[in-house]
């Protein structure tokens, strides 16, 4: 009994987890995952709840007591049709989880997608411990990430020393920063608001203070701030 | 804190400063109350023995103790993360990272391995009827080999040198430039040492299962522990060389300047596939063995054999091939690009489908059976719900895309503490207390297994449960704090108090060992009334039990004999001999040979390294002129002659 309140409890808070960053997304991509995550902990739950159901129903039926506790069970081998049903099931469960994985997957691994014409291109670099961003215009921050709302924007990951992990939770998922290679990340960022990044390979001593806000703006915001801080370095 | 000797500063941690206390203070009090009990020739005859049940005895006891060590530092990490900017003692920044580091590192390799490694070496020769494991000799080798690897690594803390890069120490954090210290050459060699004892106990395995089942014990009449155990042991006779390789790639690497994971042409992206080539395989070494437990416990206490035989055997051997070929769901963010990932995404959903037939079957196992929840059955039962929420999070981490969310969070670490927690460690303890009396003569207490399993299964969800939701709120893996803003405070607050339930839990455990020892229920030859051979012969099990050797023509032969033939196993007309059993003080050496070793090259010591080189060169020289087999032959003795 305890354990379905835990579960019915965990279930609303899970429904109700637009509070949690991952599953609150402000583009596609994180849109994208957060529909995969919720789908396949749907289809998940099907299967958890057969087992619980099973689980309870058994334990408290043939439970021993005092009037069987002499009895000896007949001999059962097995069932070839029920062994046969829940490996057909659990394929079948599988093969639709499958459509909408290897869709989404396939089309956010390409590392061949063309960069969008009206790209915002940042050149993200991490050091153990901080983030340094590089705008198009040769302004450089440190931690302090700016986007425009409703434009692409690229980045070009790479890291300076050993391996680190650029994830924004609510943009989208993370891609690995591999010393002696580059990787490229493209989001389109819909809503304004200051979100939280974060380094999420492990990467040393300070790996927990490795983080950054990014501040999506409206794009005639973000074009001033770039001319302030372009006037500021000259 | 620093103090002053010879007119000189030195500095010590406070935390290591304490554990030289407790440990010099438990090591005083240990020697004498072996001293007051007069026990010099029980220890003398457990470290020279070369017996399956005694090595399998010493297994467990240096597994229990590693897991209280690798669990002292789980509730230190549950204490700094249990409010946002904690300062607990010293664990922040480097002292964190080394606990989370020796944490994982002893959990996976020196408790769960010996765990089962030592159940296997208790369990199985008695379950197939074989008078020994296959190389009585080498399995104490093993054992030594193990023991040296775990030492060093627990050692490493106390030399404030701890390995700090995590336990997938991925380069170039673990190579030298990132990480100087000696910490992360604790790591190598201690894995290294440990890794070939593991390949020599698998191959024993191999053999002894292979060569020495009793007469009509055909592998299809194998109980389920014993066919896991051959699965498992050919999982790591594949899977270990590759760490094997990594390690020494690595090694390499640190000590004599070449540049495999850095520089022009080499890429910190092999170790990951090493690493994980080797990994993932390894936490299915560490999880089939617990479901051949599960097999034997469920099927016992229910009165019934197991449900789908064959199915069950088809699905472990599937799940152990699918092992190999879903290395990369680790690495679905390195960017390997979209073939790939989603090729692995889907080898990794389907190993879902054999787990799930098992799961199935044990469910059908207990239908219209009798089922006695005794504490063995107790830890089965809370295993399946356990389990198949961690699997549940396995499917839904193998879809790539979303598992570039769930990648590195604590998302994932509530994941495989489900698995590893859920099956490898209720299995243990399940087949801790359905073994004890083959171990020992007398059952661990009943009452407080139950307790024990209650606090253990109840706080293992209150810790491990609320951490989904801390991952999906973003927080990372292997950080020591977190700010108020990050809203996950309730999370970790909720998972520290679980954490502490855990570990009194476990105190009730040990509590049990204490109290069974001193007051001993003996309980006979078949407490449970069991279904296979090992419940045929004495407790505890003696040297050369089967005697006379039973003639097998049935799964769960015992069982069939109570039922049809009284209780008598039918007599085999033929049986193989048995393998030497010597006692030996050459496996303990090696033991302090291979430490020396080790410590000279983690040292750099070149002088030492050399002269130790040679003591291991002459271990083998002095192993191949011992010959038991020309005396035992002069003595007349029947011997197996493999």
């Amino acid at each position: 009994m305890n354990k379905c309140k835990l579960l019915m409890a965990s279930l609303v808070i899970f429904l109700t987890g637009c509070n949690l960053r991952v599953l609150d997304p402000k583009s596609e991509t994180a849109r994208d995952q957060s529909f995969l995550i919720q789908f396949s902990f749907a289809l998940m739950m099907i299967v958890f709840a057969i087992v619980i159901i099973l689980f309870v129903w058994f334990l408290s039926k043939y439970r021993e007591n005092d009037q069987n506790k002499d009895y000896i069970p007949a001999d059962e081998k097995g069932s070839p049709w029920l062994e046969i049903t829940w490996t057909v099931i659990p394929f079948i469960l599988l093969a639709i989880l499958a459509v909408p994985t290897v869709s989404i997957t396939f089309e956010q691994s390409a590392q061949t997608e063309s960069t969008p014409t009206d790209a915002v291109l940042i050149e993200v670099t991490g050091q153990q411990f901080s983030w340094t961003f590089s705008y198009q215009n040769g302004v450089e921050t440190v931690n302090d990430l700016r986007l425009p709302v409703d434009r692409p924007v690229e980045f070009t990951l790479r890291s300076d020393d050993i391996i680190h992990s650029f994830w924004i939770p609510k943009l989208g998922g993370k891609k690995d920063l591999i010393p002696g290679e580059t990787r490229r990340m493209i989001v389109t960022p819909e809503e304004t608001g200051t979100y939280q990044g974060k380094c999420a390979e492990f990467c040393g001593r300070e790996h927990t203070k490795m983080r950054f806000t990014t501040t999506v703006m409206e794009e005639s915001e973000y074009e001033q701030w770039l001319e302030d801080m372009k006037e500021k370095i000259e | 804190m620093t103090f002053e000797l010879f007119n000189r500063t030195f500095f010590i941690a406070t935390d290591v400063l304490f554990a030289y206390i407790v440990l010099i203070g438990t090591g005083l009090g240990v020697l004498y109350l072996v001293n007051r009990a007069n026990k010099w020739s029980v220890i003398k005859d457990y470290v020279t023995t070369t017996h399956h049940r005694k090595i399998g005895v010493l297994y467990l006891l240096s597994a229990t103790l590693f897991f209280l060590r690798a669990g002292i530092e789980a509730l230190i990490i549950r204490m700094q993360l249990s409010v946002p900017e904690n300062d607990f003692w010293v664990f922040q920044g480097d002292k964190f990272n080394e606990a989370f580091t020796t944490h994982g590192t002893i959990m996976i390799f020196f408790v769960a391995m010996p765990l089962l490694i030592g159940l296997m070496n208790v369990a199985v020769p008695l379950q197939i009827g074989a008078q020994d494991m296959a190389f009585p000799y080498m399995n104490a080798i093993s054992f030594w080999l193990f023991l040296a690897g775990a030492i060093l690594v627990n050692m490493s803390f106390f030399m404030t040198a701890s390995p700090n890069a995590g336990w997938t120490a991925y380069a170039p954090l673990s190579t030298a430039e990132f990480t100087p210290e000696a910490g992360n050459d604790y790591y190598i060699f201690g894995l290294q040492v440990s890794g070939v004892g593991t390949i020599l106990a698998a191959i024993n395995m191999i053999v002894t299962i292979v060569r020495h089942r009793a007469p009509g014990m055909k592998m299809t009449r194998m109980p389920l522990f014993a066919w896991s155990t051959l699965v498992t042991a050919f999982l790591i006779l594949i899977a270990f060389p590759v760490l094997t390789i990594a390690l020494y790639i690595l090694m390499f690497d640190r000590l004599f300047g070449t540049s495999f994971f850095s520089g022009e042409s080499g890429s910190p992206i092999y170790w990951q596939h090493l690493f994980w080539i080797f990994g993932h395989p390894e936490v299915y070494i560490i999880i089939i063995p617990a479901f051949g437990i599960f097999s034997d416990v469920i099927s016992t206490f229910s009165k019934k054999r197991v449900f789908g035989y064959t199915s069950m055997v088809v699905a472990i051997v599937i799940i152990g091939l699918l092992g190999f070929m879903v290395w990369v769901h680790h690495m679905f963010t390195v960017g390997l690009g979209p073939v790939v990932n989603t090729v692995f995404a889907i080898t990794t959903m389907l190993i879902a489908v054999p787990t799930g037939i098992k799961i199935f079957n044990w469910l059908f196992t207990m239908r219209k059976g009798v089922i006695r929840l005794g504490t063995p059955m107790l830890f089965a039962a809370g295993f399946i719900p356990t389990f198949v929420i961690g699997g549940v999070t396995g499917v839904m981490l193998a879809v790539a895309a979303a598992d570039f969310q769930f990648h590195d969070t604590y998302f994932v670490v509530a994941h495989f503490h489900y698995t590893m927690v859920g099956g490898t460690v209720l299995g243990a303890f399940a087949g801790i207390y359905y073994w004890f009396p083959k171990m020992f003569g007398f059952k661990l207490k009943d009452g407080l297994g139950k307790a024990h399993f209650w606090l253990f299964l109840i706080g293992f969800h209150i810790t491990f449960f609320p951490q989904h939701f801390a991952g999906l709120n973003g927080m990372p893996r292997r950080v020591y704090t977190y700010t108020a803003e990050d809203n996950i405070f309730i999370f970790n607050f909720i998972s520290t108090i679980g954490a502490f339930m855990m570990g009194i839990g476990t105190l009730f455990f040990v509590l049990n060992i204490y109290k069974s020892f001193k007051d001993p229920d003996k309980c006979g030859n078949d407490p449970w009334d069991g279904r296979t051979l090992e419940w045929s012969v004495p407790s505890p099990a003696p040297e050369h039990p089967f005697d006379p050797m039973p003639q097998v023509n049935t799964v769960d032969p015992l069982w069939e004999a109570k039922r049809n033939r009284g209780g008598k196993l039918p007599v085999a007309n033929t049986s193989r001999s048995a393998p030497i059993d010597v006692t030996s003080w050459q496996p303990v050496s090696f033991y302090g040979v291979i430490m020396l070793f080790s410590l000279s090259f983690i040292y750099h010591v070149t002088w030492l390294q050399i002269v130790s080189g040679v003591m291991v060169l002459a271990f083998f020289a002095l192993r191949t002129l011992t010959d038991e087999h020309t005396r035992l032959a002069k003595e007349g003795e029947n011997h197996d002659n493999v």
